[in-house]
């Protein structure tokens, strides 16, 4: 039978119960009282999944960046040779547009962050984005593949959850039907 | 899950992971539809430019790369649009090809899960 990690990235697995009368009666628990630590399980699960997802949305948002600054600077390699300038217009402020002419050149200035920006050959600068793109791939596949963990952790949770509780609900008849039978 | 009529039917560690399996899918195959629209989208604004790219008398347009617009020749806007229309046609053909996969995989699970729980689970939407 196979195993599941019993961790990820400090997210613990959710046991899996095979028997409920077993575990109820191992671990000591009133059912109500099984059931609230369960709920409370899957209420920390979920939090983790919120910041995973949102980990996710900035990543996503980061590749189409990433892919713009490319477009651009191919451009401007697919230019180099020719002596050809390249007339665009760019925006100054929000809906108002300048014009721009912008010789054959061999280098551009990348915004690394933390207010530096560095000048780099067109070839090296296509490389460092091709770079990051890679990067942003990797680290996406990484989360997804934390969520998908994640999310089998909450779907056992929310199974043992119903089972618990099918397992009460079929405890409650029978004792009813005992008793029935014996005060009749 | 439900929280049915209380029917016991023991769960094993295989139908855990079948329902698992089940979940991840399920949550695959609703983001591969959202990709889908998108991409279908994409594709409809790209053929909607090509059609103006058409009409239009203007020898040069301009052709918005990144935060720009660049000036740009109508052939080369025309070869660009192309291109971009191959490579989003092909994208939406594999992400369709993933969703008739998954369907399929779900459909099997269905069976088998079924199959053992009848009624005591649930596997559709809504």
């Amino acid at each position: 039978m196979a195993t599941s990690p019993s961790e990820r990235r400090g997210i613990p697995a959710a046991p899996f119960v095979h028997d409920v009368q077993t575990y109820l009666s191992q671990s000591g628990l009133e059912t109500n009282v099984a059931l609230t630590t369960l709920q409370e399980r899957l209420q920390q699960y979920k939090l983790a999944e919120m910041k995973l997802l949102a980990q996710r949305r900035d990543l996503q948002a980061k590749v189409p960046d990433i892919k713009k600054c490319l477009a651009i600077v191919q451009s401007l390699i697919s230019k180099q040779g020719t002596g050809e300038e390249i007339t665009l217009d760019f925006e100054l402020a929000e809906g108002l547009y300048a014009q721009a002419l912008i010789p054959e050149t061999q280098s551009v200035c990348l915004w690394l962050g933390a207010n530096v920006m560095l000048e780099y050959g067109c070839d090296e600068a296509e490389a460092l984005l091709r770079k990051n793109l890679e990067n942003a791939h990797i680290s996406l596949q990484a989360i997804l593949e934390d969520l998908q963990f994640l999310r089998d952790q909450v779907t056992i949770t929310e199974v043992t959850i119903a089972r618990v509780f099918n397992w009460d609900v079929h405890q409650r008849r029978k004792k009813r039907q005992a008793s029935g039978e014996s005060s009749a | 899950m439900q929280q049915g009529e209380g029917n016991e039917t023991e769960v094993t560690w295989e139908d855990q992971q079948n329902i698992n399996t089940f979940g991840r899918l399920n949550n695959k195959f609703h983001e591969l539809e959202d990709d889908i629209k998108l991409k279908k989208e994409m594709l409809e604004n790209l053929e909607d430019a090509s059609n103006e790219l058409i009409l239009t008398d203007e020898d040069v347009v301009r052709y918005q790369l990144g935060e720009v617009f660049c000036h740009m020749p109508k052939d080369e806007v025309e070869e660009r649009l192309e291109a971009l229309k191959e490579e989003n046609q092909k994208e939406l053909e594999h992400l369709e090809e993933e969703k008739d996969a998954i369907l399929a995989q779900m459909a099997n699970l269905k069976t088998i899960l079924y199959g053992k729980f009848k009624d005591s689970i649930n596997l559709e939407e809504d």
